[in-house]
C-alpha cells in the first residue's frame, strides 16, 4: 500500500474516531442503567477483537491491507449509521461486537503496513515514531474540534457526519491504485 | 468495471443514511407511569382540548385499526395508560369546570381536572369532596377509571359519589352514563382502566367542609379490629381513618398507631381555613431518603412520624385540608431504583391472622418496604371489577426496589407470596399498580373479570380502547 496514502487514510480514520468516541461512551451509558451493562458492552468490544485478530491476521495475507480497511471504513460508515437511532441495550452490545471486529481490522492492519514498509533495522523506530505523530496530531485536532462542533451540531448530527467522513476514505480507498503486497 | 461495483455501494450508503437520518428525527415517542419501569414506544401523544377533536380521533383510528390508551397524570403503575405502537391521548390540558351548582352541592368537571383545582374552586364556599385519594394530585379521569377509595369511613368508592358521566364510547358517539342511563357502563366504566371510551366529564355531589379534631393513638396490632369497630366504625362523629403500621426493625408488623378524624362543632368560619400547602419538605424527605437504604433509616422514620402525629392529636383541621396530603417530599429519582405501590384489601376480621402471615413472609424474604399506611372500605359491588367484596382494611404499601431484571424478578416473586396470602384470606389486590399478579391471582381476586371481557368485546368489539394492563390479564 501506497505509505504517504495510508498515513493520510490512517490519520482520517484516527480523527474521525476520536471525534465520537466520547459522545459514544456517553450514549452507551444513557442507554444502559447500570456500570455493569456499561461494563459487559466495553467487554463484549474487546473479546470479540481479541478473537477476530486471529482470523484477521491471515486474511490480510491473503486478500492484502487496502482491503481490509476498506472493509474496516465502510463497515464503521454503515455501523455510525444505526448509533444515533439505536434505543436498546441488546442493541448496542451487538453495535459493540460488530465494532471489536472493525477496530481489530483497522489495529491490525496499521500493524502489518507498517511492517510491510521497507526500513533499515535502524531506522524501524523513527518510522514508526514519526507515523504516530502525525495520526496522533490528526486525533488531537479532532478531539478539539469535537468539543467546539457539538456546541453547533446535535450528538446524532455529529455521528451522520464522521460516518460520510468514513464513507469518503472507503472511496479513497477504493479508487486508490493499489501496489503489490511484497516486493 | 471497478465504477460499475462502486455504484450500488455508493447506493446502499445513501439509502442507508437517508434511513437512519428519518428514524432519527422520527423518534418514537416514549410513554411510561410515575414508577417508569414500563417505557413503553408508542405511536403518538394527543393532546385532547375538545370533544369533536376527540371524537374525530376515535373515528380516525377505527377506521385505520388502530388502539387508542387514555392517560391522565399516568400514576398507574401496570401499563394502563400506554401500549405499544398506540396512540396515547393525554387528557391533562381538558380540564375545564363545566358547571358548579354550591346550593345543590354538585359540580361538573372535564376529566383533566384534578381535584386540587376543584378544591381550590370549592373552598370559599365552605365545600369539600365527598370521595378521592389521600393526595390531591390525580385527574378526576383517572380517579374515577380506577375507581378510587380514600380516607372517608363513610362514603364507599367514588363511584358512590357519581351522579353521571359522558362518555365517548368506540364507535365515535357521546353518550349520558348513569344509575338509570346506560346503567351497565354506569358499573363497567368506574374501575375500568379507560377500556370502554373516554371520559369527557363527571358529574358528581360534593359535601360540607367540616371541622375535624385530629385523634392519633398509638397500640398493638392485636387491638386494632375491635378498636375500630367500636371506636370509630360505631362512633358517628368519626369521618375519617387512617392507620399505619410499622415496617421498621422496631415493632416491625406489630406497632401501629391510628389517626381518627372526628367532626367538631368548632363555630370559626370553615371558609376562612385557607387550603394548606405543603411547605416543610427537606426533613421528611431526608428521613424517607435515610429509611430507603438502612434499618437505622426505618426506625427514625417510624419514631419521628410517629411522635409527630400523635403531638398534632387535638389540633382542629377542615376536611378539605386533610384531603391534601403531603406527596413532594415521596417524589423520587434515581437512576437504577424506583419506588412501586402495592394495595391489598383483607376483611376486617382477618385483620389479625393476616399480619401474623405478612410478617412471617416478610422475615424471611428481602423486600425493601418503606411504609404502610391503612384505610378503610365498606363492601361495595357497583363496579364491576370491585376490590371491596365486604367490609375491609386496604393496606397501602410503598416499595422501593432496583429496576434492573433479576431485582424485578425478586420482587415479584415476593409481592405474588404477598398476594397469595392476601387471597387466603378472601382478599383482593388493587388494580392500578405494577403487574406482578399472576392471571390466576387476577382471576380469584376479581371473579367477576370473565363478564368484564365479555362486556369489553361487547362494547367495543374491535378493541380500539386498549392498554398493557388488559393485554397482561385479558388477551
Amino acid at each position: 500500500m501506497h505509505y504517504p496514502l495510508f498515513i493520510r487514510i490512517q490519520s482520517m480514520i484516527l480523527m474521525s474516531s476520536s471525534v465520537i468516541f466520547p459522545f459514544y461512551l456517553l450514549l452507551v451509558r444513557q442507554i444502559g442503567d447500570s456500570y455493569a451493562q456499561f461494563g459487559l458492552a466495553y467487554g463484549l468490544f474487546t473479546l470479540t477483537s481479541a478473537f477476530a485478530y486471529l482470523g484477521i491476521g491471515r486474511l490480510s495475507d491473503r486478500f492484502g491491507d487496502r482491503f481490509l480497511l476498506m472493509v474496516h471504513t465502510f463497515g464503521m460508515a454503515l455501523i455510525l449509521l444505526y448509533v444515533p437511532i439505536v434505543t436498546e441495550i441488546s442493541h448496542v452490545y451487538l453495535i459493540q461486537i460488530i465494532m471489536g471486529v472493525l477496530g481489530a481490522l483497522q489495529k491490525n492492519t496499521e500493524k502489518t503496513v507498517l511492517a510491510r514498509q521497507d526500513m533499515a533495522p535502524t531506522t524501524i523506530g523513527r518510522t514508526v515514531g514519526h507515523y504516530h505523530f502525525k495520526t496522533s496530531l490528526w486525533s488531537a485536532f479532532g478531539i478539539i474540534a469535537a468539543g467546539y462542533l457539538i456546541d453547533f451540531l446535535t450528538i446524532g448530527s455529529l455521528f451522520y457526519l464522521i460516518s460520510a467522513c468514513y464513507f469518503y476514505v472507503t472511496l479513497r480507498l477504493w479508487f486508490s491504485r493499489p501496489r503489490p503486497l511484497k516486493k | 468495471m471497478k465504477r460499475m461495483i462502486i455504484f450500488p455501494v455508493i447506493v446502499l450508503y445513501m439509502a442507508a443514511f437517508s434511513w437512519s437520518v428519518w428514524q432519527y428525527q422520527h423518534p418514537k415517542p416514549i410513554s411510561s407511569d410515575q414508577s417508569k419501569l414500563l417505557p413503553t414506544r408508542i405511536k403518538q401523544v394527543r393532546s385532547a382540548q375538545s370533544p369533536d377533536e376527540l371524537t374525530d380521533w376515535i373515528r380516525q383510528a377505527k377506521r385505520n385499526h388502530e388502539t387508542i390508551s387514555i392517560a391522565g397524570l399516568q400514576h398507574s403503575q401496570g401499563g394502563h395508560t400506554y401500549l405499544a405502537d398506540t396512540t396515547v391521548l393525554d387528557m391533562t390540558n381538558y380540564d375545564m369546570i363545566l358547571d358548579y351548582a354550591p346550593k345543590q352541592r354538585r359540580i361538573t368537571v372535564q376529566s383533566g381536572v384534578t381535584w386540587a383545582e376543584i378544591q381550590q374552586r370549592i373552598q370559599p364556599d365552605g365545600l369539600a369532596i365527598q370521595v378521592m385519594q389521600s393526595q390531591n394530585i390525580f385527574t378526576v379521569g383517572g380517579a374515577l377509571s380506577v375507581n378510587v377509595h380514600g380516607r372517608d369511613i363513610r362514603y364507599g368508592s367514588l363511584l358512590d359519589t357519581v351522579e353521571s358521566f359522558r362518555l365517548l364510547n368506540a364507535d365515535g358517539h357521546i353518550v349520558n352514563v348513569s344509575r338509570t342511563e346506560h346503567p351497565d357502563l354506569f358499573r363497567l366504566v368506574p374501575g375500568g382502566y379507560g377500556l370502554f371510551g373516554v371520559i369527557l366529564d363527571v358529574t358528581f355531589k360534593l359535601t360540607e367542609d367540616e371541622w375535624y379534631t385530629e385523634q392519633t393513638i398509638a397500640l398493638d396490632y392485636r387491638e386494632y379490629p375491635t378498636y375500630f369497630q367500636q371506636r370509630v366504625l360505631d362512633d358517628a362523629d368519626v369521618r375519617m381513618h387512617i392507620g399505619r403500621i410499622s415496617v421498621a426493625p422496631d415493632g416491625f408488623f406489630k406497632e401501629m398507631y391510628v389517626t381518627n378524624y372526628r367532626k367538631t362543632d368548632r363555630t370559626i368560619p370553615i371558609e376562612d381555613e385557607p387550603l394548606k400547602q405543603e411547605t416543610i419538605i427537606a426533613l421528611p424527605k431526608a428521613l424517607l431518603g435515610l429509611s430507603r437504604y438502612s434499618e437505622f433509616g426505618k426506625n427514625q422514620l417510624w419514631s419521628f412520624q410517629k411522635s409527630y402525629f400523635l403531638k398534632q392529636s387535638g389540633t382542629f383541621q377542615s376536611r378539605n385540608n386533610v384531603m391534601r396530603s403531603d406527596s413532594a417530599f415521596m417524589d423520587y429519582t434515581s437512576p437504577s431504583r424506583t419506588e412501586l405501590l402495592q394495595e391489598y384489601f383483607v376483611p376486617v376480621e382477618s385483620f389479625v391472622p393476616y399480619i401474623d402471615q405478612l410478617r412471617s413472609i416478610l422475615t424471611t424474604e428481602e423486600l425493601n418496604v418503606l411504609n404502610i399506611t391503612i384505610r378503610y372500605v365498606e363492601r361495595d359491588e357497583s363496579a364491576v371489577l370491585s376490590y371491596a367484596k365486604q367490609d375491609m382494611f386496604a393496606l397501602v404499601w410503598l416499595i422501593n426496589t432496583e429496576t434492573d431484571a433479576a431485582s424485578i424478578r425478586l420482587t415479584k416473586r415476593i409481592v405474588q407470596k404477598l398476594i397469595n396470602a392476601t387471597l387466603d384470606h378472601h382478599g383482593s389486590y388493587y388494580l392500578p399498580y405494577y403487574p406482578f399478579a399472576t392471571r390466576a391471582q387476577f382471576q380469584q381476586a376479581y371473579p367477576k373479570a370473565a363478564s368484564f371481557q365479555a362486556a369489553k368485546q361487547q362494547y367495543d368489539p374491535e378493541a380500539i380502547f386498549m392498554n398493557q394492563f388488559y393485554i397482561d390479564y385479558f388477551k
